[in-house]
């Protein structure tokens, strides 16, 4: 059974007084111990995704779901408390965007050091707390290649370069050593040697703590190696959903082809300096959704049909929406 | 940190030079003799303005002429009344504490009041609570002052009886003016029934207070209210409730302290609407603050007082302003970045 398991997860905001569907029928689930990326390009929903699922969102967007679950327990329904608790101990989220997610009048030790669950620290003085604190916060900066920790620890969020930024953040989740970490494009804009260090971070935490991980990102490169199972999403609807390395071998889905197709070093049949195929356009805005499958304007393979909305088809535990997939003869 | 400092006080120093500067031109604009304007002495003969004249030095350059102004001014020399024929100097230190004092207590009862108060309605925003308090201040915010005071007075003093009309405390007690402050001058005098001053002088100030505090804990509470729900909206408010942390310590380690910033530059904004407003006020209740002494000046065209009496107005507000903003450079860690622009 997934840890996190999400079914028809839609979310609906006013706009004026029409009703968009920002995400329209998301299914997503993490297993125990499993890397799962969720890529999709910029604006297809991802963020929203992950702030769905922490709780963070604004109240007066309406979020609906079939199942939305963590270990067996309704997110949705259960009580404020109960999902502090959750948070606090079991999910941990690095936001996409970590300077503005610091708060600004705080040094980062402070911040660091109180998202150290009260259970970690030793000592019945406070003294004796407040100094095993500072031990903690220290290592736990340290496992995220962060050197200086001296330096940083006691500056505030606007004197740090931004991929320093990013580590602290990834520390902080870290630090309350959760069972999921949820991280939205944790190396966007990182020298590939940082990127490469935070990515064997996550593969080490993954394979020694068993930490199951979402991944977020639009870099397919980044995940396609360490990712043990991929969703595809498109305009915030999940358009396919499986094992990495089937997907990469045959993905079914128009969408998920090209996006595969775009990035050259998965065509190893490529001849060099030929055309690199990609879909025309661009993701339609919130405001301007097709209706029906949402890649409908774009897709090479659209017929009539794709005005409705495909449903979710499965071929073992390779799922895809799409009326006309590839592994289906030509319309 | 030093730098900082540094920069404030040549900020200060440079802008209090401007309005001498103003005040000095003040002289030659008003109509009349400048040397009248300039001394309040009024010379009988030629002898004694030719003596005058060259005792503030008149007879050199404009720039020579300022410069022993300025040298006046801080020596204390700083005329005297067309009117009462007092010092100048005197008479502004009796008028201006007793306004600093209505200003004073007005912003303690906004601080005190209105940033509670905008907190709660800010952690309840769109709640009835909230609004009842929003409404309240909206429309107390748009009360002209001197309207509400004379309601204050036409239902406290006339109707009810409760409250003193005018002044600041009855004429039985005659208290020595120390620091100014008439509460305080009442703790350090050596009177016998202390308790009976200090209750008429409260009863004094009642009504004063409430019409200049009313308006300033209105726009407090607004300008709380505003920033509170701001921070509540940032990413890292967000990012802190997703790492579990309880409301308590999200408000207070993380909004508590990034909701006062915004204020207190505000603040500093506040500081010359509340001296206006404390002038206006005064001069309805008869409390002898700079603003019905202003006022008096105007009427008998009094020149040096008026001459003086802007340049000691100014003078407070400007250095008031600056301090402020300089106590909220000193404690705000995110303002390093923008050093420049600020100054
Ligand atoms: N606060 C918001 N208000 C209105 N629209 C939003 C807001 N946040 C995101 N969106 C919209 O939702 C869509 C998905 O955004 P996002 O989840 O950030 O995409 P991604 O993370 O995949 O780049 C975008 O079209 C974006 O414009
Ligand atoms: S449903 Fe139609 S439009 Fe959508 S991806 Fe499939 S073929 Fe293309
Ligand atoms: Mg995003």
């Amino acid at each position: 059974m997934p840890m996190l398991d999400i079914k028809n997860l839609t979310l609906e905001m006013e706009s004026g007084d029409a009703s968009i569907k920002a995400l329209d029928k998301v299914n997503l689930s993490v297993s125990s111990g499993e890397i799962r990326a969720l890529v999709g390009e910029s604006g297809s929903g991802k963020s929203l995704i992950v702030s769905a699922i922490c709780g963070a969102l604004p109240s007066q967007w309406n979020l609906t779901a079939d199942r939305m679950s963590w270990n067996g327990e309704n997110l949705l329904s259960m009580s404020v408390q109960q999902r502090r608790e959750v948070m606090r101990r079991e999910i941990a989220v690095v936001f996409q965007n970590p300077q503005s997610s610091l708060d600004p009048s705080a040094t980062l030790g402070e911040q660091l050091e109180e998202s150290i669950p009260d259970e970690f620290v030793e000592g019945s003085w406070f003294w004796q707390r407040a100094q095993h604190r500072k031990k903690i916060a220290i290592s736990t900066v340290h496992k995220v290649g962060i050197k200086y920790h001296k330096h940083y620890l006691s500056a505030y969020p606007h004197q740090i370069p931004a991929d320093i930024g990013q580590k602290f953040m990834i520390a902080m989740a870290l630090v309350s050593q959760p069972k999921l970490l949820i991280a939205d494009d944790p190396t966007r804009g990182m020298e590939p040697t940082t990127k490469t260090q935070i990515l064997k971070l996550f593969t080490r935490l993954n394979q020694t703590r068993s930490l199951s991980i979402l991944f977020v990102s639009h870099d397919l490169l980044a995940i396609a190696s360490m990712a043990h199972s991929m969703t595809v999403l498109y305009a915030g609807q999940t358009v396919e959903a499986g094992k990495m390395k089937h997907i990469k071998k045959r993905p079914l889905h128009p969408y998920t082809k090209a996006l595969l197709d775009s990035a050259p070093s998965f065509r190893k049949d490529l001849p060099p300096k030929s055309h690199l195929p990609t879909l025309g356009g661009s993701i339609p805005t919130l405001q301007h959704l097709p209706i029906g499958c949402r890649l409908g304007p774009r897709c090479p393979r659209a017929q009539r049909a794709c005005v409705q909305t495909p449903a979710m088809r499965k071929i073992h535990d390779h799922s895809y929406s799409c009326h006309y997939p590839l592994h289906m003869e030509k319309p | 940190m030093i730098q900082i400092l540094i920069r404030y006080s040549t900020l200060l120093f440079l802008t209090l030079l401007v309005l001498a500067f103003m005040s000095f031109s003040l002289a030659y604009l008003f109509p009349g003799d400048p040397l009248e304007n300039l001394t309040g002495l009024v010379p009988q003969n030629e002898m004694q303005r030719e003596a005058l004249t060259r005792q503030f030095k008149l007879d050199g350059p404009y720039l020579i002429q300022f410069f022993h102004y300025v040298e006046n001014m801080l020596a204390g020399n700083w005329g005297y009344s067309f009117t009462s024929g007092l010092p100048l100097r005197e008479e502004v230190g009796i008028a201006l504490p007793a306004t600093i004092e209505l200003a004073t207590y007005a912003m303690l009862m906004a601080l005190f009041i209105g940033i509670p108060l905008g907190y709660y309605a800010g952690m309840r925003c769109y709640s009835t609570s909230d609004h009842v308090i929003n409404s309240t201040s909206i429309t107390t915010y748009s009360f002209p002052v001197f309207w509400f005071a004379l309601l204050l007075i036409l239902i406290f003093s006339l109707q009810l009886d409760s409250a003193p009309l005018s002044g600041r405390i009855s004429l039985l007690y005659d208290i020595e003016p120390i620091t100014g402050f008439i509460i305080v001058d009442i703790l350090l005098s050596e009177l016998a029934n202390k308790p009976l001053a200090l209750k008429d002088a409260f009863s004094h100030l009642a009504l004063p207070t409430l019409a200049i505090g009313a308006i300033t804990t209105a726009s407090m509470i607004r300008i709380t209210r505003r920033s509170v729900i701001d921070v509540k909206h940032r990413p890292y408010i967000a990012a802190a409730v997703s790492r579990g942390l309880s409301s308590w310590q999200i408000f207070f380690r993380h909004i508590l302290r990034n909701a006062l910033l915004p204020i207190l530059p505000l603040m500093a904004i506040q500081i010359t609407t509340l001296i206006t407003n404390a002038m206006i006020v005064e001069t309805l209740f008869s409390w002898p603050g700079i603003g019905n002494w202003l006022i008096q000046a105007i009427y008998q065209r009094d020149y040096p007082a008026l001459r003086v009496g802007m340049m000691a107005v100014s003078t407070v507000v400007i250095t008031l302003t600056i301090l402020v903003d300089l106590f909220n450079r000193l404690i705000d860690p995110s303002r390093e970045k923008y050093e420049r622009a600020t100054v």
